[in-house]
């Protein structure tokens, strides 16, 4: 079997500041839909684990207090690196990527046999991303209202602080359903890479698995170097 | 033979007199009556304190004990004057199986775990007994409006002792519509703190422990038969459980606020009333309490809402607003999956072929 050539595509940096938001969303996610749903066996379970329900809201602030320390390490890594700054670059939504994103979807209802032209980020990475970034940033905000509710209540009045809440409360499920629908089904349950697609760990991909799914990042920077190799 | 006979006789006679004597040591209700039928009679006590001594028998003559005389209970008054007497003991009839037809339901058991049965234990002799709450000559059926016992009377009975208490409750929107409006629904001392098994406060099997109290209260603000007939705002009860003072104290933490802590153990007011600690001018204060910086904006909005009903207001529309995009995105993200596994499972065939 011929060995199999693999390109690097996330960096150390990026990987890091995966991992952490990675645990910082699960310890968040966990213990913030355990305090949702407190009523039922998971909640209690959770909370009775966590030691209690301070507890609990220590475990909360702790894994919020990562979230805030990666997105200004990310914010910072995306002004002050080259590298991060391209990549940013490479990320923001263009008009092509309607495009795509309609040829993607006539291709997955069978409408089309063409793949849709894909750079490095494909329309639904893209809009995970920006989920993400404004998912993460409304719950800093809104957590650290409820967070310093008695000096936040100084500006906002009592039914501002209920509506905070409510969004809190309900964008954390929507965060959840994303994050285990969408993105895990992507990296984990596609058949393509179940169990798990090791890409978070060592940032690798295939060549060939880089050529179907984005072909012009391919051309762009490999169409020669795999020319030159025929 | 003769001699032995009188002396028979004369034995026989000395003890009919004896027993004779006996039973006219006693005295009979009549008796006691001629002295303590006096309203002026008064004792001075070894403390100093003057307590009257008279009995109004045409009371006791309608109360449940009217057919026992004043020596059943007054065992020691056996001679004139009587003087130093001891305390009534009610056990003396009132244990179970006794043949005096008393009724045994007593609770013995519980009052002497409860707070006053214990104070009783260790020699204090201002911790009630029995006579102190059900009273001693004038006791009814609790039923009855003369009784010490009746839920009307109760506060008074217990006010006794507890009299601070009994002023700010006497007053409270509970003690108003107790006995002012006659309502029996509304809650007396016992209806909190309960009877014969009162704990302390700070005892976990207290009915108003802090993690008890919204319990306590539920039995009617979440009673939808109480709630109905006295337009009770029945929210309180389910949203505080929903609030993070409520899930907070289901968890056990014992820092959290409960009903008490923001509306007053005794001092309960209306929210329109300026004496309540919920009024609107006075909620900052109330919420300072635990929130050190409480700014007057902790007054501007519900408290006690709901985000599933409409009277919550923008609360309700935006709960809803997210409500309906968390399942579309859910539903968006199922249709998707499966959409996309039936184009792999397609591609894959063609594949194999």
């Amino acid at each position: 079997m011929e060995e199999k050539i693999m390109i690097e595509r996330f960096t150390r940096s990026q990987r890091v500041q995966h991992f952490l938001l990675l645990v910082s969303f699960i310890i968040l996610i966990v213990t913030g839909l355990a305090l949702k749903f407190h009523d039922s066996w998971f909640g209690k379970l959770v909370i009775t684990l966590e030691g209690g329900v301070i507890a609990r809201g220590i475990f909360h602030r702790f894994a919020a207090v990562l979230l805030i320390f990666v997105a200004f390490y990310h914010f910072f890594y995306i002004i002050f690196t080259r590298y991060g700054h391209d990549e940013f670059l490479l990320v923001l939504p263009k008009f092509k990527d309607f495009k795509a994103a309609f040829q993607s979807v006539k291709f997955t209802l069978g409408l089309s046999a063409e793949h849709a032209e894909i750079d490095k980020y494909a329309p639904p990475d893209k809009f995970q991303y920006w989920a993400v970034v404004a998912g993460s940033f409304l719950m800093i905000i809104t957590g650290l209202v409820l967070w310093y509710q008695t000096q936040a209540m100084l500006v906002l009045p009592k039914w501002a602080i209920d509506i905070t809440r409510v969004v809190h409360s309900y964008q954390g499920v929507i965060i959840a359903v994303v994050i285990l629908l969408w993105h895990l089904y992507i990296v984990h349950l596609n058949p393509k890479r179940f169990p798990m697609s090791r890409i978070w760990i060592d940032g690798k991909v295939s060549l060939e698995e880089l050529k179907v799914e984005h072909p012009l990042e391919y051309e762009r920077k490999y169409q020669g170097v795999a020319d030159e190799n025929k | 033979m003769k001699i032995n006979r009188i002396i028979i006789l004369f034995c026989f006679f000395l003890i009919c007199l004896l027993v004779q004597g006996r039973t006219q040591e006693l005295p009979s209700n009549q008796e006691c009556k001629h002295c303590h039928s006096n309203p002026n009679l008064k004792k001075v006590l070894p403390d100093g304190r003057v307590i009257s001594e008279y009995v109004d028998f045409d009371i006791f003559y309608k109360s449940i004990h009217k057919k026992q005389a004043c020596v059943y209970c007054h065992i020691d008054a056996t001679n004139f004057p009587c003087k130093n007497l001891q305390k009534v003991n009610c056990q003396r009839c009132h244990y179970k199986g006794n043949l005096a037809g008393a009724p045994d339901l007593i609770k013995y058991k519980e009052y002497g775990e409860s707070v006053h049965g214990r104070a009783t234990a260790l020699g204090d002799v201002k911790a009630p007994m029995c006579q102190d709450c059900h009273g001693s000559h004038y006791i009814f059926d609790k039923a009855d409006t003369l009784s010490r016992t009746n839920k009307e009377h109760i506060p008074q009975t217990c006010g006794t002792c507890h009299l601070n208490i009994y002023d700010i409750y006497r007053i409270s929107v509970h003690g108003e519509a107790l006995r002012s409006k006659h309502i029996l629904a509304a809650p007396s001392c016992a209806d909190c703190h309960g009877e014969h098994n009162i704990k302390e406060h700070t005892d976990p099997k207290s009915k108003v422990f802090l993690t008890q109290v919204s319990v306590t209260c539920a039995k009617c603000h979440a009673n939808m038969e109480l709630i109905k007939k006295y337009d009770i705002p029945v929210e309180p009860v389910e949203t505080y459980k929903e609030s993070f003072h409520g899930v907070a104290i289901k968890f056990g933490a014992k820092t959290v606020a409960n009903c008490t802590s923001c509306h007053e153990s005794h001092a309960i007011f209306k929210s329109d009333d300026p004496r309540s600690s919920i009024y609107i001018d006075n909620i900052p204060r109330t919420c300072g309490k635990c929130h050190p910086g409480a700014s007057e904006n902790f007054a501007k909005g519900k408290i006690h809402i709901n985000p599933a009903k409409k009277e919550a207001g923008i609360i309700y529309y935006v709960s809803q607003f997210f409500k309906y995009l968390t399942l579309s995105v859910m539903l968006a993200l199922i249709i998707y999956i499966i959409l996309d596994l039936r184009k792999k499972l397609i591609v894959k065939r063609k594949g194999e072929e």
